[in-house]
């Protein structure tokens, strides 16, 4: 695997353990004691409910797959440390299965999303996040139009997509006028791409 | 609040236009004649995946913006992808609180839209209002067309054909959203197969991920790719012919994965295009041939039967 490959998955997926390992000692300085708030103001519930019985673990399917442990992320949130979390959660695949097997009614799954929240305003942004983005501003929709889909929709009759009738630019406008008022175009760098 | 408005979201008419073909067909005239239009001006629902797993704040706008348009046309929106149906109800249910309605209308007043809901009654001076309902499409076969009908209309039923059924993370889960079918054992999809004739086969795990959810797709694909190819595994030890999915997420998944890990695979369709099958269409305005894995066998099979 190259080198940069290697920092992406260290940075995205589940840098977790080895890290934690590899720094034997943790230092005070490294715990945020607020973290659990953050994670409570973007829609996580109270980290500290969390009894550590691993059920969320049991049932993840990234689990079985990589080095992956939806409760000891729950624990380093408990404890406030943020350096640990934030890169390690963007393989959730929010199949809410946790979510169905917590006994606290924690619901591992939003702890999840709210720590993708946070490490987006620390600036960790996995490239997907902005190449969807961009494509919902400049074209309404997650996925890029495509010729050869194109010349399909045409043989079955169906026409061209929505997003190629000319009207549609003022919806396009609408979606623009909405992520610029939520500054979410500063907040994930796609500026350039939102013209209001 | 009647009849319905299409929400075909962004992979079915950009990558699986057959499956746009096919629910078209089954809703429209010649199938089942439902009282549902198009609305030009949606947009992504948006995506969960990257909106609300990065900024609610604005997922929420999103979704409201697409909200406000069926509630206009006084419809309910008849979804045909589970990430559609999980964003736009969560969006909903968000917006019940007054807080987030409030909130999210001055924002939408620079576009000149207003999420009130759908106004049901009025009481002295109050007007009363119900959310936008939500629908998808395999909860409005069963409940509104009912598995009866569904198998009075097919005729060519696939006889000899073994599906296997996945049902999709976000139709599951989280349940309160699902509260249309058993979470822990959903039933809608095997019946409509079961109603085309054909034979719903059991398998391990059934109701796993199919790994692509959450942008994990998107970020990395061989981890997606590792969860599928396990599914897949254990729908060719039950020796099903085809996997019919309710999520076209999921049916890009198994499509796309497949080629990475297997010579043969096994062939992958939208409930909607089992359902036209049935119906007796045209396998060509089924659009098999954007597929990644080929149904011709499959289709040999079916016409044989």
């Amino acid at each position: 695997m190259k080198d940069q490959e290697k920092e992406v998955e260290k940075v995205f997926i589940g840098g977790l353990h080895e890290e934690l390992v590899a720094d034997k000692v943790i230092s005070e300085d490294q715990l945020v004691p607020d973290f659990p708030d953050q994670i409570r103001k973007y829609g996580g519930k109270d980290v500290m409910t969390c009894l550590q019985c691993g059920n969320c673990t049991g049932v993840c399917p990234i689990s079985l797959k990589i080095d992956y442990k939806t409760r000891n992320i729950i624990k380093c949130c408990q404890f406030g440390l943020k350096k640990y979390t934030l890169g390690t959660n963007w393989v959730c695949a929010t199949c809410y299965r946790c979510y169905e097997h917590c006994p606290a009614d924690l619901n591992p799954a939003e702890v999840m999303i709210a720590l993708r929240h946070i490490a987006v305003r620390e600036g960790i942004i996995p490239p997907f996040i902005k190449t969807v983005a961009t494509n919902v501003v400049k074209f309404g929709q997650s996925v890029k139009p495509d010729a050869g889909n194109d010349k399909i929709r045409r043989e079955l009759g169906l026409g061209p997509t929505q997003s190629q009738d000319p009207e549609y630019h003022s919806v396009i406008r609408e979606i623009q006028v909405l992520v610029h008022a939520s500054k979410y175009d500063k907040l994930i760098g796609i500026q350039d791409e939102v013209k209001v | 609040m009647s009849g319905y408005v299409y929400f075909f979201g962004c992979v079915i008419p950009n990558r699986y236009p057959g499956v746009e073909y096919a629910v078209r067909w089954v809703t429209g005239k010649q199938g089942f004649n439902l009282d549902i239009k198009d609305n030009r001006e949606f947009a992504c629902c948006p995506t969960p995946g990257v909106f609300y797993s990065t900024d609610k704040d604005t997922w929420l706008l999103l979704a409201s913006r697409n909200l406000v348009l069926a509630q206009n046309e006084r419809r309910e929106i008849l979804t045909v992808c589970n990430g559609c149906l999980a964003s736009l109800k969560k969006a909903t249910e968000y917006l019940q609180d007054p807080k987030n309605m409030g909130k999210v209308n001055r924002v939408l007043a620079q576009i000149g839209k207003k999420y009130t809901g759908i106004p049901v009654k009025t009481e002295g001076k109050r007007k009363l209002f119900e959310p936008v309902k939500v629908r998808h499409y395999v909860e409005v076969m069963a409940n509104d067309i009912g598995f009866d009908a569904i198998a009075k209309r097919t005729t060519h039923p696939l006889k000899n054909i073994k599906v296997a059924v996945h049902y999709g993370c976000h139709y599951l889960r989280p349940t309160e959203h699902a509260a249309f079918d058993d979470p822990n054992d959903p039933v809608m999809i095997d019946k409509i197969v079961e109603a085309c004739g054909a034979t719903s086969v059991d398998y391990d795990d059934k109701l796993d991920c199919c790994g692509a959810g959450g942008g994990v797709r998107s970020h990395v694909v061989e981890l997606a790719n590792a969860l599928t190819e396990d599914k897949c595994k254990n729908i060719a030890a039950a020796g099903a012919d085809c996997i019919v999915t309710g999520c076209p997420f999921c049916e890009l998944q198994f499509d796309n994965a497949q080629k990475e890990f297997s010579k043969e695979g096994i062939p992958v369709m939208h409930v909607s295009q089992l359902q036209a099958l049935a119906m007796g269409i045209d396998p060509i305005s089924l659009g098999f041939d954007t597929h990644h894995v080929s149904a011709h066998s499959l289709l040999r099979k079916i016409r044989g039967s």
